[in-house]
């Protein structure tokens, strides 16, 4: 029989408060199957960890239980102090009695007998356990960036200088994200493409990075370390490698619509580059817009391409790549404004959303800075900015705050009043939120020096009348209720997920919550990690967050990829799925039933095998399994029956 | 000819029956008859507040319930006020279990009224839980008979005219409830406007209250409000004003000379039901039939005087 | 200067752990069948309410009294009265409160404890013959008991 010791942690008061946890270990020293019991305040502390090591040494020790917090937490922590003191790290268990115990209960005896319960039954599973090594896994050292704003770049040239290879992967014709489009960014006001436009650059040149525009991932298969993914190039309809991006062509485009870029504000054609520092400097053409794929006539393009680039039956490409992980950097969109009802359904010309105002304020924009208003041109003299437009409303809209709106209305009152000395900014908010370095002294530096207006409370209605925008709204401190008749409006819409976020998550079999945010696996401990490994999470697709915030997260889950492909092969858990040939049934029911296409079938010998670097232990195929041949190490049937047995015997 | 249940409600009985005669005479040419279910009471006309929310469900419920008993799965009413109390009195039954049950076990006359409530029903027929589908007769147009249709269907009578729809505030809300259209940005009336081959004129005080029954309580409040409605018709091009509700007209048309004592510079503005609209459409010219003589201000400005002669000829004036 | 002073004093609103959450509240909640604390004062009901104009407080202050307990004060504003239950701030309520439903509770509530706001002696006999009968009942329901 194994020696086993058992430590119990009191967490504080927090499993002290509920449990007992002296009588806890009185109890246990009387158990013959428990060789030496103890307990500590903190025993994830370093004296804590030190006892458990000093323990097993001099107490001669096979095994240990770590009776404690969530096995999340502490897990690796104890089996490394294992290892460390001589004893195969999976003869360290933890029974959880803080999360499953302490925490949800309040009758000390009561909590106390189900602490010690939680405990045995734990024991018994590590007098079952066997001494297991790490599945060695060999991985491919290339990684893939899917998303090519501010997040997908920062993460790009990270892994890339780190001396590893990189596919970043755009759906649109040219890098930069939303980034791209803004004027001038909170709280330092330096010039959006000033700074991202160098980026844009230093991405396209590395040498490391493989930079895949206008194209889309079709589907990734494989696990952690050895991704196979397939690429949709979407055929940009130009022979890239000759076109010079002279914009003759453009020029001569007689199909106009409205460019996605100045959101509306200004017209594109179908063979069209997004803006003039587009990455790739290259045009594609617009089946959807283009007159000769809709008529069959016209071609004007390629009659005044002079190198005959135009390539009209060019088709998309697939391309097949190996990459070793993934991060997720697709970043957002707004609501639309016509899903805003009582604001006009974006049928009210001069009410536009805050990207359409960045737009008019960028020196790159269609007004070349000035402040115009859609309808006549016109300079508006009296400017509303409506906040929450969408966000914080789980009646009708989205519940959650956008987070950065608060400041970006305030950068673009700020802006206005630089631009319009004698305009008027108002601004409805329901709670100014500016948390972030220097973003409260921003917003106090727009009320005070620029004399913007702030009304506390809500717009209920907006409406045209005559060249006039009208306002409804309150403020909810004079208790008086407020009218506008403004000359432009800007609607702070809500931030919102991408809305192809679905499909993509569906081909990368990762997680997204209720919202369409791709779901980190810990919302404080592994907040750049998705909850599937391999894939890591960066910038707003995984909730709305400034720019700051984004290169963080980006840097950060570069670091995490960083860390995972430093060495040619990875470590795998070995607690997972083997099978007993003699028992196997060849049903295949096991691999009907794998999530991690982990399961396969041996043909030759008419048995069912385990692919032990897909498994992830999740146990379902165990469940599944008719005739009991397929087992989990360290979790097998008679090790859950003697667990069973030891937590519903006498306490 | 399509028989349709139909439930008038107190209003169209009496002080607006023109609004029901014009209804009945044009939805015959439509094809449809209004067959008035029998027996129907009161609805409620308002829910009165109380922590069991429940007696104000009886008397819709018992009327629903046995039309569905009778086979019938279809009511139409005209009466906003209605329409809203039998709409919600469905969307209740339709999802509040708690309420559902007991509503049905009060309606189970042959049974005492017990408080404590059986699981399963011991006989008789099942609860009644939203079986019916009610409409307001534009819905029905709108639904069933259908705009293109319609708009094939009425002469040219209207012409281009500029007519603003009002919609007031029990035809559209509470949004979950009544399900009718987006209550910021309604378009059944407009479209229903159109179909006649009139113009719909868009202006923003639409949806915006009348005052409901302030008129009878704060009679000022509801003038100010009125004064405000029909000012932004008028603004943006309107000759008229288009209701559905027999309040809504009581607050905008009858109310007209009170409106204008309280507020300088209003000028009367004609406002008609949809029903009479719909009627003048179809060619129908019965004085008796359009009840012209129940109004208050002049329909000239908006029909012309000759039609307004050739209708308002023999003057139902019973109830002023 | 000291009585101005204590004058200000006295118009401090004296929270008790019996008014906020109390008694009070509860029985708003049960007549309306809303939860008074979902508010978060965006202000949206009185932004969108056409008698906001004729009232002495706007609906997110009442929700807002309701929320602290401030029976007396409700129960003699104007406000309650004036509301004419258009589901306006009912349908643009972020939270999904139906707010005309705390009015009509608080209507309920002041009669309960008053004579009626609008008694069958205080309509014109003329109007009386020829509004609709909505309107009539509508009135009587809400205004008097």
């Amino acid at each position: 029989m194994k020696r086993v010791g058992v430590f119990v942690c009191h967490c504080g008061i927090n499993i002290a408060g509920t449990v007992d946890v002296e009588r806890v270990v009185e109890v246990l020293r009387e158990d013959p199957r428990i060789a030496y019991a103890t307990n500590y305040i903190y025993m994830c502390s370093d004296p804590g960890q030190d006892m458990v090591a000093d323990a097993i040494r001099e107490q001669e020790l096979d095994a240990v239980v770590i009776a404690a917090c969530s096995p999340t937490l502490h897990e690796t922590t104890f089996r490394n102090v294992s290892a460390t003191a001589g004893i195969n790290p999976y003869m360290c268990e933890i029974a959880n009695i803080r999360e499953q115990c302490s925490w949800v209960h309040t009758d000390v005896d009561r909590a106390t007998d189900k602490a010690i319960r939680i405990i045995r039954s734990i024991v018994e599973k590590v007098h079952g356990n066997e001494a297991l090594e790490p599945i060695p896994v060999p991985v491919t050292r290339r990684a893939m960036v899917i998303g090519g704003g501010v997040g997908g770049i920062q993460a790009a040239l990270d892994i890339a200088n780190a001396g590893l290879e990189v596919i970043l992967v755009e759906r649109e014709p040219s890098i930069g994200g939303h980034m791209a489009q803004l004027s001038e960014t909170f709280p330092t006001l330096d010039c959006s493409q000033c700074i991202l436009t160098p980026k844009m650059v230093e991405v396209s040149k590395h040498p490391n990075v493989r930079l895949m525009t206008y194209s889309e991932v079709e589907d990734v298969s494989g696990y952690v370390g050895n991704f196979h993914v397939r690429i949709r190039r979407h055929a940009p309809s130009v022979n890239w490698s000759t076109c010079t991006g002279c914009g003759d062509c453009m020029e001569k485009c007689p199909s106009k619509v409205p460019s996605e870029f100045d959101r509306g504000l200004t017209e594109r054609g179908a063979i069209y580059v997004p803006f003039p520092q587009a990455v790739p400097n290259k045009p594609v053409i617009d089946r959807d817009a283009c007159i000769y794929y809709r008529t069959g006539k016209c071609r004007l393009c390629e009659k005044v391409c002079q190198i005959g680039a135009i390539v009209f039956d060019q088709r998309d490409e697939i391309v097949e790549e190996d990459v070793g992980a993934i991060i997720v950097a697709t970043g957002y969109d707004t609501l639309p404004c016509a899903d805003l009802g009582e604001y006009g359904s974006g049928e009210v010309p001069d009410v536009i959303d805050g990207l359409a105002f960045e737009r008019l304020l960028s020196a790159s924009g269609p007004t070349t800075g000035k402040v115009r208003r859609p309808s006549d041109g016109k300079t508006p003299k009296e400017v509303v900015f409506v906040q929450c437009a969408g966000s914080r409303d789980p009646e009708r809209y989205k519940a959650y705050c956008s987070k950065i709106c608060c400041m970006y209305t305030a950068k673009h009152a700020l802006l206005y009043k630089h631009r319009v000395h004698d305009g008027q900014p108002y601004i409805f908010y329901i709670d100014v939120r500016t948390g972030g370095k220097g973003y409260e002294e921003f917003y106090h530096r727009t009320e005070e020096e620029e004399g913007v207006v702030y009304l506390r409370g809500k717009v209920s209605k907006i409406f045209r009348d005559g060249d006039k925008s009208v306002v409804w709204g309150t403020d909810t401190l004079t208790g008086r209720n407020i009218e506008i008749r403004a000359d432009l409006v800007v609607l702070a819409t809500a931030i919102v997920s991408q809305p192809g976020v679905q499909d993509l998550v569906r081909k990368l079999k990762i997680q997204v919550d209720k919202d369409g945010f791709l779901s980190e696996a810990h919302p404080k401990l592994r907040p750049v990690e998705s909850i599937t490994t391999g894939f890591y999470l960066a910038g707003c697709a995984q909730g709305p967050k400034d720019i700051p915030e984004t290169v963080a997260q980006a840097s950060g889950a570069a670091s995490k990829v960083i860390g995972l492909l430093a060495n040619d092969e990875m470590q795998h858990d070995p607690t997972v799925a083997y099978v007993d040939e003699d028992l196997c049934g060849a049903c295949r029911i096991c691999i009907s039933v794998c999530p991690y296409d982990a399961r396969e079938f041996d043909e030759e010998k008419g048995v069912a095998t385990v692919n032990e670097a897909l498994c992830e232990g999740c146990g379902a195929c165990v469940a599944a399994c008719g005739c009991g041949a397929t087992q989990q190490r360290n979790l097998t049937d008679g090790q859950i029956r003697e667990m069973i047995s030891a937590s519903l015997g006498e306490a | 000819m399509i028989n349709l249940p139909y439930y008038p409600g107190c209003t169209l009985k009496q002080r607006s029956s023109h609004l029901e005669s014009s209804a009945i005479a044009a939805m015959e040419k439509l094809g449809v008859r209004l067959s008035e279910i029998d027996p129907w009471t009161c609805c409620g006309a308002v829910p009165p507040p109380s922590s069991e929310r429940i007696m104000n469900l009886i008397a819709p419920v018992r009327m629903l319930r046995a039309l569905r008993d009778s086979g019938e799965n279809r009511l139409v009413t005209i009466c906003d006020f209605c329409y809203n109390v039998l709409k919600r009195a469905n969307h209740s039954m339709r999802t509040d279990d708690l309420r559902r049950k007991r509503v049905n076990a009060f309606l189970r006359e042959n049974e005492p009224v017990r408080d404590y409530l059986p699981e399963e029903e011991p006989y008789g027929l099942p609860d009644y839980s939203g079986e019916v589908r009610v409409y307001h007769l534009m819905e029905y147009i709108r639904d069933e008979i259908g705009y293109e249709r319609l708009s094939k269907e009425v002469s040219g009578r209207l012409e281009g005219m500029p007519i603003a729809s009002y919609y007031g505030c029990v035809m559209l809300r509470p949004r979950k409830e009544i399900e009718l259209d987006d209550p910021e940005n309604p378009t059944i009336m407009e479209a229903f406007v159109s179909a006649l081959h009139a113009t719909p004129v868009p202006y923003p005080y639409r949806t915006e209250c009348c005052g409901s029954y302030l008129s009878v309580s704060a009679p000022d409040a509801s003038s100010r409000l009125a004064a405000k409605i029909l000012g932004s018709a008028r603004d943006h091009g309107a000759k008229g004003v288009v209701v559905s509700c027999p309040l809504c007209f009581y607050n905008l048309e009858s109310r007209q000379e009170q409106i204008a004592r309280s507020s300088p510079g209003f000028k009367p503005m004609p406002v008609i039901f949809f029903t009479q609209l719909l009627a003048i459409a179809l060619g129908i010219d019965d004085p008796d039939v359009l009840g012209f003589g129940m109004h208050r201000t002049s329909l000239e400005g908006l029909l012309g005087a000759s039609a307004i002669g050739a209708a308002s000829g023999s003057g139902r004036e019973k109830d002023r | 200067m000291d009585d101005r002073r204590s004058e200000t004093e006295e118009q401090r609103l004296l929270l008790r752990k019996e008014a906020v959450r109390g008694e009070f509240g509860l029985s708003v909640d049960e007549l309306s069948g809303q939860h008074l604390y979902a508010c978060y004062q965006c202000g949206n009901c009185s932004a969108g309410c056409p008698l906001a104009s004729e009232m002495d407080i706007l609906p997110s202050m009442v929700m807002r009294l309701a929320q602290l307990g401030q029976k007396d004060e409700l129960l003699a504003s104007r406000t309650i009265w004036i509301c004419a239950s258009c589901f306006q701030c009912t349908v643009r309520c972020p939270r999904g409160i139906d707010i005309q439903q705390v009015m009509d509770a608080l209507r309920q509530m002041a009669l309960r404890e008053k004579v009626d706001h609008f008694g069958p002696d205080d309509i014109d006999p003329g109007l009386a013959a020829t509004v609709p009968q909505p309107g009539l009942v509508s009135a009587y329901r809400k205004l008097s008991t």
